[in-house]
């Protein structure tokens, strides 16, 4: 198991965007276990009025997308992580395609991110997989493409092509 | 038409914090606009000392638009899938967002295919899918 000791030192993100709990298991170059729990101290719920529907507290469908993203990134830097986005080599998503959502998530649900490579050329990785809450699946995820590229092309003047 | 379409405030969870606002609703096309302001909620973990704005929140800001210019005879719509997106280019804090929204359906569900731009050009190119009421 990897906690948040681990993960801080392999992912850039942080509060409130820090949307991976803890690494079940890895097979590096290959898959990865990851989890994360809802809950309604989450920064998204906090303005919602009384007057908002039960749906109205699903998870944000691009947060749940997030997280399974930062499940891959993790997977994906297994075996050279880099936690700055200042310097060295970044990973970046380029693009994703056939992310269906099956059903709601929501606060007191906890997320089982399943990603597996599924094809790696160069510098380009193909990440499929889904999330399961219970053992259902909320999220299946076709493809998601991520280039790793030197930190300078996410900075303001420089060119980025992913 | 200008209205303003209450976003966290309002009837769901989302990452924005800022409001979207609806710049043009023309049959099945439609604008959005949305400023990345400095105290948007999420730039202090992404990242900290070097904000950027998430790709899936430019997802979230689509979505948002989706929901606020979604035909009427569609009803009430439900995200099903991300069909495709494609990210070309970082978006900082003080960008203004507009996103161009083009609605059709397809298969017993209504796409909506939509581009993202500030002012450096395209950031983000997307097409997403829908469940709602289907009259075709």
């Amino acid at each position: 198991m990897t906690g948040q000791v681990e993960i801080r030192g392999r992912l850039p993100h942080r509060f409130p965007m820090l949307l991976v709990d803890r690494v079940l298991d890895v097979e590096p170059g290959q898959r990865i276990t990851a989890i994360k729990a809802v809950t309604c101290n989450e920064p998204w719920y906090a303005e919602l009025g009384p007057d908002t529907p039960p749906e109205g507290f699903g998870y944000p469908q691009s947060l749940l997308v997030e997280s399974w993203c930062q499940s891959a990134g993790l997977l994906g830097t297994w075996d050279d992580p880099n936690p700055d986005v200042l310097s060295g080599k970044v990973m970046l998503f380029g693009s994703m395609s056939g992310v269906q959502f099956h059903g709601q998530v929501l606060p007191g649900d906890v997320l089982e991110h399943r990603v597996r490579v599924s094809r790696a050329v160069g510098d380009t990785v193909i990440f499929e997989g889904e999330s399961l809450v219970d053992g259902q699946p909320v999220l299946t995820v076709a493809s998601v493409v991520v280039a790793m590229r030197p930190a300078e092309v996410l900075r303001p003047g420089e060119s980025a092509s992913a | 038409m200008t209205v303003d379409t209450p976003t966290r405030a309002g009837r769901r969870a989302t990452p924005l914090a800022g409001p979207v606002e609806v710049t043009a609703v023309d049959g099945p096309r439609g604008s959005v606009r949305f400023t990345v302001a400095p105290e948007e909620t999420v730039l202090p973990g992404h990242y900290p000392g070097f904000p950027i704005f998430p790709g899936v929140c430019l997802v979230d800001l689509t979505h948002a638009g989706a929901l606020a210019t979604a035909p009427a005879e569609a009803g009430e719509v439900a995200l099903a899938e991300v069909e495709s997106t494609r990210f070309t280019s970082p978006v900082y804090p003080g960008d203004v967002l507009d996103v161009d929204l083009d609605w059709s359906q397809k298969k017993g569900s209504w796409i909506c295919k939509a581009t993202v731009r500030s002012a450096r050009g395209d950031a983000a190119k997307l097409r997403l899918r829908y469940q709602g009421e289907v009259t075709a």
